[in-house]
């Protein structure tokens, strides 16, 4: 047998055509696939980064929460005020932490007069000494 | 005495051959002088060149010398071949020496050795026209993928009666790749579409890599799982590869273990082709349909690369849609020449190398698709 008719005979379109769909969703699947990969591996290995930064935007809304009032007179607030604010800070911080630490987490914050409000829990005995250098949270003046 | 010395010459080779043994005896220096002098792809047709000869030596038939008696040496080694054992381990060793990093930085490339498999279907059509068989029609098919070892092993499950052909027709159009891609992709583009710049790839991550071939065994084997033996080889070597704590084994098998395959491959795909076996009318059509594939191959994949750029806003160059063929790395070579030749600053090797990655995955598929149509 020749020609069309040995096509149609021996189901040569279906081959064909099945064939050819097969082949390109496999390799339009696998491209999708490799097209991926870089990015879920992005994404895993950005996974903590992102609960830092999702820490932080919590906390900073939370100082936020508090700033309004506190700051609408452009006075050093009260160490009470201090505390409350200073505290979710201080707590993101594994203790003993050093005095930049907190500073440096205020500032992201745009808290303002971190430097004068740190040196105001210090001098309250909020922020207790350990003489190397670091700090701890004194939790009961500081609640 | 002289009985014994005309009984003598009448078993020798001379007595013996006729003229279709030589007309392969020219076939087989035709491509042992392609492999060294042209070093048109030497590592394949120089074992096969001298395997064409040594199987075009007559014999009296019956004392177990001859590739197709039973128990001779030449049947044991062709056995590699007939059960598909020699295009797995070659597939284990072309894993690990692939480096995929310019196919997972450019995944839309892999379309372009997707549309490339489209001349195995046509000439599937072809060969059922010309009265072939459906399963020869389906090996002689295979021939469009340009992938000799897959040529080989879909035809030693499908027709192993036609693996000499097919196996000399699918290296020999791969060779002639300089002479058959060239005036194709020159006649379907144009001097700017040939001038397009692709943008360079980005770095691919060692992670990415390691990633690749277990996605591609699950993604691939599950929908073709009868492309296991090929594909299931060629992601396990390319893991070899890129894990990075086997180097012993992905040395061995990018070295030693391709290269024994490769020598027994050729060889033995040689010998196969006896005068007798081989030159037979279906020869002729199995070559004149394995050119048609080659030539339909490589045009699908510039049109598609046509197509896709009439979607795309960055484009590619069209003429790596002929790289979509799996004939590694002979058809990167000639798009990137090409490029080049069109604007001595395109290089597209790189970009070449990962339509050429892809064909590769792409006819393996097709083999098992194939052969999955026959069980």
């Amino acid at each position: 047998m020749y020609g069309f008719e040995n096509i149609t005979a021996n189901n040569g379109w279906a081959m064909a055509v099945v064939g050819a769909t097969i082949v390109f969703l496999g390799l339009v699947a696998l491209s999708f696939a490799i097209s991926q990969i870089h990015k879920i591996l992005e994404l895993w290995e950005n996974r903590g980064a992102r609960k830092e930064r999702q820490k932080e935007a919590s906390a900073a809304e939370q100082a936020q929460r508090i700033q309004g009032p506190v700051y609408k007179t452009h006075h050093l607030p009260t160490v009470n005020d201090l505390v409350s604010i200073y505290r979710p800070l201080a707590g993101q911080l594994k203790e003993p932490f050093e005095l930049s630490q907190l500073f440096e987490i205020s500032n992201k914050m745009n808290l303002a007069h971190p430097h004068l409000s740190i040196k105001k829990l210090w001098e309250a005995d909020v922020l207790i000494a350990q003489g190397d250098g670091s700090f701890t949270w004194n939790k009961q003046k500081g609640n | 005495m002289s009985t014994l010395l005309y009984q003598f010459l009448t078993n020798t080779g001379y007595f013996l051959a006729d003229y279709r043994h030589v007309i392969m005896l020219i076939v087989g220096c035709t491509f042992l002088y392609l492999g060294t002098a042209k070093k048109y792809e030497p590592l394949l047709l120089v074992p096969i060149g001298f395997g064409i000869l040594v199987g075009n030596i007559p014999f009296f038939k019956g004392f177990g010398i001859g590739i197709y008696e039973a128990n001779s040496v030449l049947h044991y080694l062709y056995f590699g071949v007939t059960t598909g054992v020699y295009p797995s381990i070659v597939f284990l060793g072309l894993g690990a020496m692939t480096d995929f990093s310019s196919l997972l930085a450019q995944p839309k490339l892999m379309l372009l050795g997707a549309a490339a498999q489209m001349g195995i279907y046509f000439t599937l059509l072809g060969a059922l026209f010309m009265g072939f068989l459906p399963k020869e029609a389906a090996s002689i098919a295979i021939i469009g993928g340009a992938d000799g070892p897959t040529s080989i092993f879909l035809t030693a499950k499908l027709a192993p009666h036609l693996i000499g052909p097919i196996a000399i027709a699918a290296y020999s159009y791969m060779a002639l790749i300089p002479v058959i891609q060239p005036p194709i992709m020159k006649l379907l583009t144009s001097e700017a579409e040939r001038r397009i710049r692709m943008p360079e790839p980005r770095d691919v991550s060692k992670k990415e890599k390691i990633i690749f071939p277990i996605a591609g065994v699950l993604l691939c084997c599950y929908l073709a799982p009868t492309a296991l033996p090929l594909l299931g080889m060629l992601f396990l070597g390319n893991f070899l590869k890129e894990c990075g704590v086997v180097n012993r084994l992905a040395n061995t098998a990018q070295n030693a273990i391709i290269d024994t395959a490769t020598i027994f491959l050729g060889f033995t795909v040689g010998g196969s082709t006896q005068a007798d076996v081989f030159l037979t009318p279906k020869s002729l059509g199995i070559f004149f349909l394995g050119s048609v594939a080659f030539s339909i191959a490589t045009a699908s994949g510039v049109i598609f690369a046509k197509i896709m750029n009439l979607f795309l806003k960055h484009k590619i160059n069209p003429l790596l849609g002929a790289a979509g063929v799996s004939a590694v790395p002979g058809s990167a070579r000639e798009v990137h020449l090409m490029g080049l030749k069109a604007d001595p600053h395109n290089f597209l090797l790189m970009h070449g190398m990962a339509c050429n990655s892809s064909g590769v995955i792409g006819s393996a598929i097709c083999a098992g698709i194939l052969w999955s149509f026959f069980i």
